[in-house]
């Protein structure tokens, strides 16, 4: 993993003078061709059914269920040390900064083994609504992921932004825990 | 000021997804190791639940299915045929299962067939045919719904257990293989294949399965979950 050069701020980006909207939307529509170019490929290419399966689990939902969940927790993280960050509950501290960064990096890291597994052996698949759903938003979460860290490489986008690529990363990843991990363990 | 660690955070994710993909597609299919290394006492048991060779007719469920992991992941009966009409009328589909394993066949009836194998995980079920179409499905409650893709089509179809003399049957000559899906009111979808040229197949008489053409005699047999196709 990368070691970080450059430590983002420690406080909320506050809105100020000079905001520019133009780099948002460029990041918008690069996120958004991540979204779509997953879900192209997912449809187009022919679903291998197979993938590796990750050592130590009993079977491949198992482990993608388990490693989701890891995901979801470090999200829940991500949530409230952001809400901390922005100064929405009394969380302060030089470690709830880092602990954001660290959470959202072991995060993707560890969803990346069970999105390929979704999209290479599984594909984007229509055939119910669970499933489309979670094909969707499959799709949508790398897009909303691209698009936060384009967000983040700079400092003068409107205050808004950020919260809400944040917010995109959260409704994504909650639907796709709860169309996947939930019917596995649940239903 | 701008930072480069999200895009160094971008980049490490890229390179993870890539080499995930690599590692993906360097993996044999399952069956030939790679799959079954992490797992190995799955692999006796895969085994055992192949093993039953061509089956009879009136069978009884396989006695060689111990209890195993590979067993317990199914959720559907250790040996059932579903078959049934798809949806819009575009032909019929019929899915036997034997233990984790899943033969399927889809055909319209006229020109379009295929067959495919696979595996069964918990509810689903996945399938290929050699020729690169898809056979995905679910159980709900005690039907089976999925999606056929075949020629860039998608052909969907929920479909309920057919017990005997319904089900699948195959028959396969020197040249040409025949398949025939028998549903439960005892009318048949059916295509025959010699060598690329697909035409509806003969009446199947479930009760004595022969069938002849061109001059050469056919017995069809059912279809069992584990057949090689």
């Amino acid at each position: 993993m990368a070691s970080i050069p450059i430590p983002a701020p420690e406080t909320a980006p506050v809105e100020s003078r000079g905001t520019r909207i133009g780099p948002v939307v460029i990041a918008f529509v690069i996120g958004t061709a991540v979204s779509i170019g997953l879900g192209v490929y997912g449809r187009l290419h022919t679903p291998s059914g197979y993938a590796v399966n990750i050592a130590g689990f009993s079977n491949g939902p198992a482990a993608k269920a388990f490693l989701a969940t890891i995901v979801m927790i470090l999200v829940i993280v991500q949530t409230v040390t952001a809400m901390g960050i922005y100064g929405r509950i009394p969380l302060r501290g030089a470690w709830v900064s880092p602990l954001h960064r660290w959470s959202g990096r072991l995060a993707v890291l560890i969803s990346v083994p069970v999105a390929v597994h979704c999209l290479y052996a599984l594909g984007f698949q229509a055939y119910d609504g669970r499933v489309i759903t979670h094909s969707i938003f499959g799709c949508f979460l790398y897009g909303a992921f691209v698009f936060k860290m384009l967000i983040l490489t700079r400092d003068d986008s409107p205050g808004w932004v950020l919260p809400l690529a944040g917010g995109l990363v959260l409704s994504g990843l909650t639907a796709l825990w709860v169309t996947a991990v939930a019917y596995f363990f649940f239903v | 000021m701008k930072h480069r660690s999200p895009l160094i955070t971008l980049a490490a994710v890229a390179a993870a997804f890539a080499i995930m993909f690599i590692v993906n597609m360097s993996v044999s299919p399952p069956g030939s190791g790679s799959s079954d290394t992490a797992n190995p006492s799955a692999a006796p048991a895969t085994v055992a639940a192949t093993s039953p060779a061509e089956s009879t007719q009136n069978s009884a469920a396989s006695p060689s299915l111990s209890p195993s992991k590979s067993v317990e992941d199914s959720k559907f009966p250790s040996k059932i045929v579903y078959a049934g009409r798809a949806e819009d009328g575009a032909g019929a589909v019929a899915v036997a299962v034997l233990g984790t394993n899943a033969a399927a066949y889809f055909c319209d009836g006229r020109s379009v067939e295929s067959w495919f194998r696979g595996t069964v995980r918990g509810v689903d079920l996945k399938l290929k045919s050699k020729d690169g179409a898809t056979l995905q499905a679910s159980l709900n409650g005690d039907h089976l719904k999925g999606l056929v893709r075949i020629n860039n089509e998608r052909v969907r179809f929920d479909i309920d257990e057919a017990k005997q003399p319904a089900g699948l049957y195959r028959a396969r000559g020197s040249k040409t293989t025949i398949g025939w899906i028998v549903l439960e009111d005892g009318s048949e979808v059916g295509v025959q294949t010699t060598g690329e040229t697909s035409t509806p197949a003969p009446e199947l008489n479930p009760e004595s399965p022969q069938v002849t053409v061109d001059g050469e005699n056919f017995d069809a047999a059912p279809v069992n979950g584990d057949e090689d196709l």
